[in-house]
């Protein structure tokens, strides 16, 4: 057997150029989940039954089923309702912002629910408004909870944005997997791809575990 | 019953209802308090003073009945909530300050967010009123390197900062070591002294024989007995408060009066 | 648009053996996970620094490539090293089980460190040997803290375990785009799939909540 490395030596802007993409998709998603997750979060909390059931329903699915299958099922299934044609990009952008926001969602509802309910009261009887005591008393409480768990999250997203290549959105799991069958060099592509995520993530991850020690800290 | 009716009160109680579930918390209580007034709220744990205490300024919805402050139906549709909220200062057992905001972060928050008071003007004020309480050096610290008692001065202090008309306390000294239960009392005797309306639950009954003009005495959601402390005290008239009062082993505040 | 399951008469049981098959190939991933992360999280609690330093690059990698990266790699890439190949469902399950096994590991840390230091010293203060404590003191207890993290974790296996049919696996998401390949109706199929996997993992969500509020008090020591 042998190892014929050139093959990536002769690919490599191409493999960073996927790189990018995934850098890309990951930030974009996380932009869009953040103020996503907050509106979930909002919606649930609503004197409305109609607006809850709905940001409810939206969290349950979405945390509930694989997202690869959401991929699969944005990318057919979006066109078919709105008539507008979409690229692979977008529709893998849509399936992974809905699935994060419904998991930020989360994250934002336990934080705010771990600040107790004596704090709330006490804004309200100061005269703030609900809003008011959200963003002034509750919010920059419950961020020591949120910011880990939202670490974590980002964390698996990065990992996460490989499952759009089912639908040739050309990051970096898609740009390896093409390489792969059109180069025949299996083993290089495959270990030169997994050795690039990890050398992305390895830090993320360590990262992310700063994070969760500095929070623990302050609390 | 003895005290004369105030024909003007600046809190009107009038058979206010209230039930969680089974429970009826509140089961029609009245109470007015005059301008100036010193009401304390006794009674078994379980009586419902907390919860009438919250749904003065609306924290707590009710099931009937009404509470008028100044003229104002604080439970109608239409009323300004905030603004009731805001001329009423509440103090809780638990302080519940805010643990992100330094000492005079809690006492600044109100005037400058509510009331949108220039920086400089809110932090003066709160300097004074952290003075008035005994912790003006205190500015700066966290509300966790202070002790339970101090905390409940900022406490005091944050409240006052929104200029109320009348204060609430739910057992403000409950949740503190003894040692510290006496700085707290002393402020709040200063703050009626100064001619303050205060509705105060508490279990200290040498506080309320002293302070209170009108004790109210509360049983199972109900208020069973209103009178000057040395009525309560001395010579209840319903079975049921000679009973709680000799269950705190209360020996007579004879040596308290006059 | 317009639904169309005339199809399905032809294909239920077709689909059914890939629900069949999701569910081995979860059960079995959690068994390789949890066995995986048992052993490593007790190697980096009580196995010394040097063990800690070196199984915590395992951690971190498992936290770092993505599944469906770790499965092409050992279905296509691994043969061509071992000389030897693996089903789809061999791959899957070693696949899935050892990217668990990562986050099983910092459950299993997590839980460990919760027990008080105290209880280690009573129980050695016993004269018990350092894994009968373990076994006998230390892991009962953490086991019950654990225990929602891991329900969450399963949930996350029978979601993840669809990443295997880019490997070709048989399971339900594999079967479903067989389906598709004879049928032309992607929407259709693909929603039958998305209401059986949400049937799957929801009331195991459910139930893990459930426990969580049951058992959180017991968190508290
Ligand atoms: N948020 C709530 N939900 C359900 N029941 C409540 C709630 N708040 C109070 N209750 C019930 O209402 C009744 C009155 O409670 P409340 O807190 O007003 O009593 P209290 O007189 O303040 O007692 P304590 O001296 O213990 O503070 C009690 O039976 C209590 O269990
Ligand atoms: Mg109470």
């Amino acid at each position: 057997m042998t190892f014929d490395w050139s093959v990536i030596v002769q690919n490599w802007p191409l493999l960073l150029q996927g790189a990018g993409v995934t850098i890309a998709l990951a930030l974009v998603t996380m932009v869009i989940a953040v103020p996503g997750g907050l509106l979930l979060t909002l919606m649930r909390g609503s004197p409305r039954a109609p607006v809850r059931g709905l940001a409810t329903a939206f969290v349950e699915f979405f945390r509930s089923t694989p997202l690869m299958l959401q991929v699969y099922w944005v990318f057919y299934v979006l066109p078919m309702l709105t008539d507008v044609q979409v690229d692979a990009f977008a529709a893998g952008l849509t399936a992974l912002a809905c699935n994060v926001s419904a998991f930020n969602s989360e994250t934002f509802r336990s934080g705010i629910n771990s600040i107790r309910p004596g704090q709330r009261q006490a804004a309200l009887a100061l005269g703030m408004t609900g809003l008011q005591a959200m963003r002034l008393i509750i919010l920059p409480q419950a961020v020591h909870r949120v910011l880990p768990a939202l670490a974590n999250t980002w964390v698996s997203l990065f990992k996460d944005t490989s499952l759009v290549s089912i639908i040739a959105v050309s990051e970096l799991s898609y740009v390896g997997l093409q390489l792969r069958s059109q180069t025949f060099r299996v083993l290089e592509v495959l270990t030169a791809m997994a050795v690039l995520y990890w050398l992305m993530g390895y830090p993320q991850a360590k990262i992310a575990d700063w994070i969760h020690r500095t929070c623990k800290v302050t609390e | 019953m003895t005290a004369p009716t105030d024909p003007q009160p600046i809190l009107r109680v009038t058979e206010v209802r209230k039930h969680y579930g089974p429970v009826q918390a509140l089961d029609g209580v009245s109470l007015d308090v005059s301008r100036g007034e010193v009401v304390c709220l006794i009674g078994p744990s379980g009586s419902g003073k907390s919860t009438l205490l919250r749904t003065l300024n609306a924290l707590e919805p009710i099931d009937g009945g009404q509470v008028v402050f100044d003229g104002i139906d604080v439970h109608a549709r239409q009323t300004d909530l905030r603004r009731v909220r805001q001329r009423m200062g509440m103090v809780f057992q638990n302080f519940e300050l805010f643990p992100h905001l330094s000492v005079l972060g809690n006492v600044v928050v109100g005037p400058r967010q509510i009331l949108k008071r220039p920086l400089e003007e809110a932090e003066h004020q709160a300097r004074e009123l952290l003075g008035k309480v005994g912790l003006a050096d205190k500015a700066r610290m966290r509300p966790a390197e202070l002790s339970g008692g101090q905390q409940q001065r900022v406490a005091i202090a944050r409240a006052l900062a929104m200029r109320p008309d009348m204060m609430l306390f739910d057992e403000p000294t409950s949740a503190l070591d003894p040692e510290t239960i006496g700085e707290v009392l002393s402020v709040m005797k200063r703050l009626a002294d100064e001619g303050m309306t205060m509705v105060v639950v508490t279990h200290e009954m040498t506080f309320a024989a002293r302070v209170a003009d009108r004790v109210a005495v509360f049983d199972r959601g109900r208020i069973i007995e209103v009178g000057p402390p040395q009525q309560i005290f001395e010579a209840a008239t319903a079975a049921r408060t000679r009973d709680f009062l000799r269950h705190l082993d209360w020996d007579g505040a004879s040596d308290l009066m006059s | 648009m317009i639904f169309d399951f005339t199809f399905l008469p032809g294909f239920w049981r077709f689909l059914l053996g890939g629900v069949l098959v999701t569910l081995w190939l979860s059960l079995a991933s959690i068994g390789v996970g949890l066995m995986v992360g048992l052993a490593v999280g007790i190697l980096r609690t009580y196995g010394g620094r040097a063990m800690d330093a070196v199984l915590s690059v395992y951690v971190d990698t498992m936290r770092s490539i993505p599944l469906l990266v770790i499965l092409v790699w050992l279905f296509f890439a691994m043969p061509l090293v071992t000389g030897r190949s693996l089903t789809p469902l061999a791959a899957g399950i070693i696949g899935l089980g050892l990217h668990l096994g990562g986050f099983v590991a910092e459950v299993v840390r997590a839980g460990l460190a919760s027990v008080r230091a105290g209880q280690m010293r009573a129980a050695l203060a016993l004269g018990m040997s350092v894994s009968q404590a373990i076994r006998v003191v230390i892991l009962p207890q953490a086991l019950i803290r654990m225990m929602p993290a891991l329900g969450s974790l399963l949930v996350i296996t029978i979601k993840d375990s669809a990443i295997a049919s880019v490997i070709a696996a048989p399971e339900l998401l594999y079967k479903s785009q067989v389906v598709i390949g004879k049928t032309y109706r992607p929407v259709e199929t693909f929603t039958i799939a998305l209401v059986v996997y949400f049937l799957l993992s929801w009331p195991v969500a459910r139930g893990v909540d459930y426990l969580y509020r049951r058992v959180a008090h017991l968190g508290a020591s």
